[in-house]
């Protein structure tokens, strides 16, 4: 390996000069390695507070408020999707919340706390009171309880869908770190909400569910509605139900993949000139190691050596920087509500890593390309 | 007398596509093993333009160059560039040793071009570096040799592959007189104790007297090809002229 051994001594005769090409790959592999965990992460984070609390693909009765059957074959129907993770058949209906002369209206949730939880995690969620929803009992959102003065064994009165009043006791107040969930949504025992909308034992207006890849919701979707057992009732899921959080999402992919994309052209750029300029500095060694007999093949691997104990070395650094940068951020974080976790995946870092010595390497095409063509007659004429 | 080593014929070389410049043209002439020659002439002469065509470092306009039997003529950059490194060694005015290398790296360099291992070629190179009293240099930084220590490693690097021919391109134009006489003397050592070909290329009279025989160069043509008794006896009008006459100039 005549090439790699000159290479080695090529970048070491100039310390400065070869620590700088790796400085640069460094930078932007560590730019690519943070702001890729970055975006990924803040991806996960939103999508994980938009839906992680909330039904991913839902099945109701094809008529808005209608009730449905909860069949076995329904039961087997949607055990039978391995993507879900969790099934839960819910009983909702909207009320109007009356305190004196103020009213709002409110979408209750009606079903086991068990259940439940598996999808809203709502004991988990808690503020105040106690996790319990017994058959006169609501538990009701921070932002609401706040609006109305309600805390944990309060009274809240209600006007039911059908004008009557009702007087539910409040069990416990939780926050599900949305405003907008906390004052329009609550829950109520299911054999309550039963007698409500006058529901038999397995009649229920909606199943909701959760799937292990909240990406693959629409599958799933899909699967359910081509099922026997599913005819007649309509399935949503959650992605076209949200059209603009994707949409934001891939805008913010997109931007993300540009950004990267051109930082890579910098260090492309780079690199490219500053081995370029090293090729016309090392053009007399080149020329008499081909007038000694070394060949043109021979002595454009010289460059490209060069270029991947570069790319190998800045990018290590890079991609160790990447990691530190983004350990500093997940620590000066650690007590912000604001700031979310960035996990770096060990997928995209390896793939960063390859990037940045394939940038290397391609960037030394021209320098190899140029000394594998010097003839050293120029250089022995030069003098 | 040896084998032919070296063929030239009708050697020519012409510079620019719309304003040309003949730099050389219709030299001919045939180099045996163990022939100590040099080329003469003045500066700009095209000595050393033939020096890199027999040398294969340049491609002649016209002619063809016959090296060890084979005609390089057809031979493509890789076989050339193996040609070379078979057969010839360099020595150039200035010695171009890599600064990034050791002495002893410098003169294992065109042993490991052509695919051997350090090891092996060790012995070999330490020979070499004893035959020019380089001993006890091996390790030191090519940027560390004086200007004649320098010249004496670049010679060491070109005997390395035990080449049948060294090309050496006026060798001393960097050294004082002391040196000068050292190094041809070291040429004629060589010459006469390895059998080595030697083709020096020079503009002082005195250094190609020294030689066995002078080609001179003029205006690029081949003005006379002279055997060296006659070049250390007698007058320059006794010269014997090799069987090709000299062109007219």
């Amino acid at each position: 390996m005549l090439s790699l051994r000159i290479a080695v001594r090529f970048l070491r005769k100039s310390p400065a000069q070869s620590i700088l090409i790796a400085a640069g790959i460094a930078v932007g592999i560590g730019v690519q390695v943070f702001l890729g965990s970055l975006i990924t992460s803040l991806q996960t984070s939103l999508v994980e507070q938009t839906i992680g609390n909330s039904p991913q693909v839902i099945v109701q009765a094809t008529k808005d408020g209608a009730a449905l059957d909860y069949t076995a074959a329904l039961q087997e129907a949607m055990k039978g999707e391995p993507q879900i993770t969790t099934v839960v058949p819910t009983r909702s209906f909207s009320a109007i919340f009356k305190k004196g002369a103020e009213s709002a209206p409110l979408q209750l949730i009606g079903g086991g706390l068990a259940q439940l939880d598996t999808i809203y995690d709502i004991s988990g969620r808690l503020t105040s009171g106690t996790a319990q929803l017994g058959a006169q009992q609501v538990m009701v959102g921070k932002d609401f309880a706040d609006t109305y003065g309600l805390k944990a064994g309060d009274t809240a009165s209600f006007v039911l869908p059908d004008g009557k009043p009702a007087e539910l006791a409040v069990s416990g107040v939780f926050d599900f770190g949305s405003a907008a969930a906390n004052s329009s949504t609550a829950f109520v025992d299911g054999d309550y909400a039963a007698g409500v909308l006058g529901l038999g034992a397995d009649q229920y207006t909606a199943v909701d569910s959760q799937v292990s890849d909240v990406f693959g919701s629409t599958t799933v979707a899909e699967s359910l509605r081509s099922q026997p057992a599913l005819s007649g009732l309509k399935v949503t899921e959650w992605q076209a139900e949200n059209a603009d959080l994707l949409s934001a999402l891939q805008s913010q992919s997109s931007s993300s993949y540009m950004i990267q994309f051109f930082v890579l052209v910098a260090v492309a750029l780079g690199i490219a000139s500053t081995l370029a300029i090293s090729a016309v500095q090392k053009t007399r060694q080149i020329g008499i190691l081909k007038a000694m007999g070394m060949k043109d093949r021979q002595s454009g691997r010289i460059f490209l050596w060069q270029a991947v104990i570069l790319g190998v070395s800045g990018a290590a650094v890079g991609v160790a920087a990447g990691l530190v940068l983004i350990a500093l951020f997940t620590f000066l974080g650690r007590d912000s509500t604001s700031l979310f976790p960035i996990t770096p995946q060990v997928g995209f870092v390896v793939i960063s890593f390859v990037v940045g010595v394939l940038v290397a390497m391609v960037s030394s095409l021209i320098p190899s390309r140029r000394t594998s063509k010097l003839d050293p007659i120029e250089v022995i004429q030069g003098g | 007398m040896a084998e032919v080593l070296l063929h030239a014929e009708d050697l020519g070389k012409t510079y620019g596509a719309v304003a040309k410049t003949v730099a050389l043209a219709g030299v001919s002439f045939d180099l045996h093993g163990g022939e100590f020659a040099s080329i003469i002439g003045q500066s700009g002469s095209g000595k050393s333009t033939l020096l890199n065509l027999i040398g294969l470092l340049d491609t002649p306009t016209t002619g063809r160059v016959v090296l060890n039997g084979r005609d390089t003529a057809s031979a493509n950059r890789k076989q050339r560039a193996a040609l070379r490194n078979d057969f010839i060694g360099f020595v150039f005015q200035f010695h171009y040793l890599l600064p990034e290398f050791s002495v002893l790296e410098n003169v294992l360099m065109p042993g490991r071009i052509a695919g051997v291992s350090a090891t092996d070629l060790r012995p070999r190179a330490e020979e070499v570096l004893a035959l020019l009293g380089l001993e006890g240099l091996e390790s030191k930084g090519a940027n560390d040799l004086s200007g004649g220590q320098k010249q004496r490693v670049a010679i060491a690097r070109a005997l390395m592959n035990r080449p049948a021919l060294v090309l050496a391109d006026e060798p001393t134009g960097n050294l004082d007189t002391a040196n000068t006489a050292a190094v041809y003397q070291l040429f004629r050592e060589l010459n006469r104790e390895l059998g080595t070909a030697f083709m020096i290329v020079t503009h002082d009279r005195s250094v190609a007297q020294q030689t066995d025989r002078i080609l001179e160069i003029q205006d690029g043509m081949l003005l006379q090809d002279v055997r060296n008794s006659f070049v250390e006896t007698g007058p320059a009008a006794e010269m014997e002229l090799a069987a090709q006459p000299a062109p007219s100039v």
